[in-house]
């Protein structure tokens, strides 16, 4: 038993430290002085911040960081919004065509982004929304997982409550945002991490539709990786900053943002 | 058949309609059955504009060709563009590396998960909860990120692998190492969340029958291959079909930050083909036929994990 158990700290042990040890090793660059980036010794001594002035003096680091964060907030924000109203008239109505919309959310996990991706550059284009923001935006707003999840916990939701507000002669859009958002403020909010996180770091639909320019970090640092004679010092610290936000979203939530990504696992 | 709790007031009246007290008007019953459908709608037409039409579309596209300028003509060319696509090389091959990278993924995503998790059934509280922690951090990592992370440590001058290693090689730059290099990161990626699903997947077995087995004779061996995997078989089952989706979004943007296609072609998987085709080369009707051939192959592993996913958020809901 003993054994077995030393057994089990020792997988785990290697396991976790072939994880952390990219990441451990980006930021340890990141904080070396300029000079000292290829030094292979384990702690980065002395610490400097100089790698990180020079990545936001060379690359409109803050705004792309800036941009980013609009980015991620903003799809995290329609998402649920959408998600709620779909599953609301979900889980609230009989009604026909039921199935058929509960299979239309179920059906885009079966249609990949690369299968569409020329349609809708194209209507990207005749919209003017090509390198805009918004683009990047609307029509990522519809997440299936979002409304699949919040219909489940709407099909649950105690009837007497719905009732009751229905005595008080409150209309259906009244009853959603003071009865139900309320109870299911919660699930809403894990939620809202989860698509703040792939939002963040979404890579495939940003770079089809911003193309060449370097607006949100993940395409910024794209074109700083492709330069020739990488600058490691800098694009580390990009790198580093490009995941901060997360990982550090990650140190609070540890146990929420593990359960929301292993119960759903897909978007 | 409508309203079930509320029947007043929709949040966007369409059509104005006086109660009348005998018989509903049509245009009252429009009403009544309205507002399911206009808390869906906004989801709905975000699905057909941005999925299901365009699906269409590529369909249309795949027998046209057209150079994706929106000023210039498409016209009709039968099957020659699928034609084209089989007889070229490159579908075949760069499908061939698709399942080359599956293949070499589901080790990440299912042996280690499996094994390491049947090691460390006996860790448990403070010590469990900072593994899980830790080797799930590499999930959350932006791929581009990762992406860097990783060209330092593999960078032939100086990288700390080949430090370690004694080597002089150039991972990414060459053809015989660059496609196991993006193997690796994406498996690196993932392997903490297969982890995790494992874990939750033996934590959602009842520990009666083990008990039981136990009692009866049967040993940790015994126990492990006839009771513990049939019941975990389901959650490996999803961690595979997993894979095939997984793979598709982590190595994207590993391959088009760090090698290209590269070298010599040999990292371009059907996902970085169909980009190529549509951005660098703007042939539209190329494209669009890959797509529907890659759309097809693609159904056959995603059906059943949809399913699988529906009934997953389901139980979630409980």
């Amino acid at each position: 038993m003993r054994l077995r158990r030393t057994a089990g700290h020792v997988a785990l042990g290697l396991l976790g430290l072939a994880c952390l040890f990219p990441i451990y090793w980006l930021y340890a660059a990141s904080l070396r002085a300029p000079g000292d980036v290829h030094d292979q010794s384990p702690l980065p001594w002395p610490l400097s911040l100089e790698n990180y002035a020079d990545a936001f003096a060379k690359n409109d680091v803050a705004e792309m960081l800036l941009n980013t964060v609009t980015v991620a907030v903003l799809t995290a924000l329609g998402q649920l919004l959408v998600a709620l109203l779909a599953a609301y008239g979900m889980a609230a109505w009989r009604f026909r065509g039921h199935r058929l919309a509960h299979l239309m959310f179920v059906g885009i996990w079966l249609v990949p982004f690369q299968v569409t991706m020329l349609p809708n550059y194209a209507l990207l284009a005749r919209l003017g929304l090509l390198e805009t923001l918004a683009g990047v935006i609307v029509p990522m707003s519809c997440s299936a997982l979002g409304v699949l999840l919040l219909r489940e916990h709407l099909m649950n939701f105690p009837k007497e409550l719905l009732d009751a507000a229905k005595m008080d002669g409150r209309s259906s859009w009244a009853t959603l945002w003071t009865v139900v958002v309320p109870v299911l403020r919660p699930v809403l909010a894990a939620l809202g991490v989860l698509l703040f996180i792939n939002a963040w770091n979404e890579y495939f639909w940003p770079a089809m539709v911003l193309q060449r320019s370097n607006a949100v970090i993940q395409l910024g640092l794209r074109s700083f990786m492709g330069t020739e004679g990488n600058d490691w010092g800098p694009l580390m610290a990009t790198a580093g900053l490009a995941s901060l936000p997360v990982l550090a979203l990650y140190l609070f939530l540890q146990r929420h943002i593990v359960d929301a990504f292993v119960r759903s696992g897909l978007r | 058949m409508t309203g079930a709790f509320v029947e007043v007031a929709p949040p966007r009246p369409r059509g104005e309609a006086a109660p009348s007290a005998a018989r509903p008007s049509p245009a009252l019953r429009l009403v009544r059955a309205a507002p399911p459908y206009l808390y869906l709608a906004p989801g709905l037409v975000l699905l057909v504009v941005w999925t299901y039409w365009p699906l269409t579309q590529t369909f249309y596209l795949s027998f046209h060709s057209w150079n994706l300028v929106p000023t210039s003509p498409m016209t009709p060319v039968g099957t020659d563009n699928y034609e084209r696509l089989l007889t070229t090389p490159a579908l075949a091959d760069s499908v061939g590396r698709t399942f080359q990278v599956i293949l070499g993924l589901l080790p990440f995503t299912v042996v280690v998960p499996l094994v390491v998790n049947l090691l460390a059934r006996g860790v448990g509280g403070r010590m469990g909860a900072v593994y899980r922690g830790v080797v799930f951090a590499p999930m959350l990592v932006a791929p581009v990120a990762g992406a860097a992370a990783w060209m330092f440590l593999l960078d032939p001058g100086a990288g700390m692998v080949n430090a370690v290693l004694g080597t002089d090689v150039n991972w990414l730059n060459s053809t015989a190492t660059a496609q196991w290099a993006i193997i690796v990161i994406t498996g690196w990626h993932l392997v903490g969340f297969a982890v995790l699903v494992v874990a939750a997947g033996l934590a959602g077995i009842d520990s009666e029958y083990t008990a039981a087995a136990r009692v009866d004779g049967a040993s940790p061996g015994q126990i492990t291959r006839w009771i513990t995997l049939p019941l975990l078989s389901p959650t490996l089952a999803f961690l595979a079909l997993m894979t095939v989706l997984l793979s598709a979004q982590w190595t994207f943007p590993l391959i088009d930050t760090l090698t290209q296609g590269g070298p010599a072609g040999s990292t371009t998987t059907i996902h970085y083909l169909l980009w190529e085709y549509g951005f660098r080369s703007h042939d539209a009707g190329l494209t669009a036929a890959a797509g529907m051939i890659f759309f097809v192959g693609f159904m056959l592993p995603a059906i059943p994990l949809a399913r699988l996913a529906d009934r997953t958020t389901r139980e979630e809901g409980r």
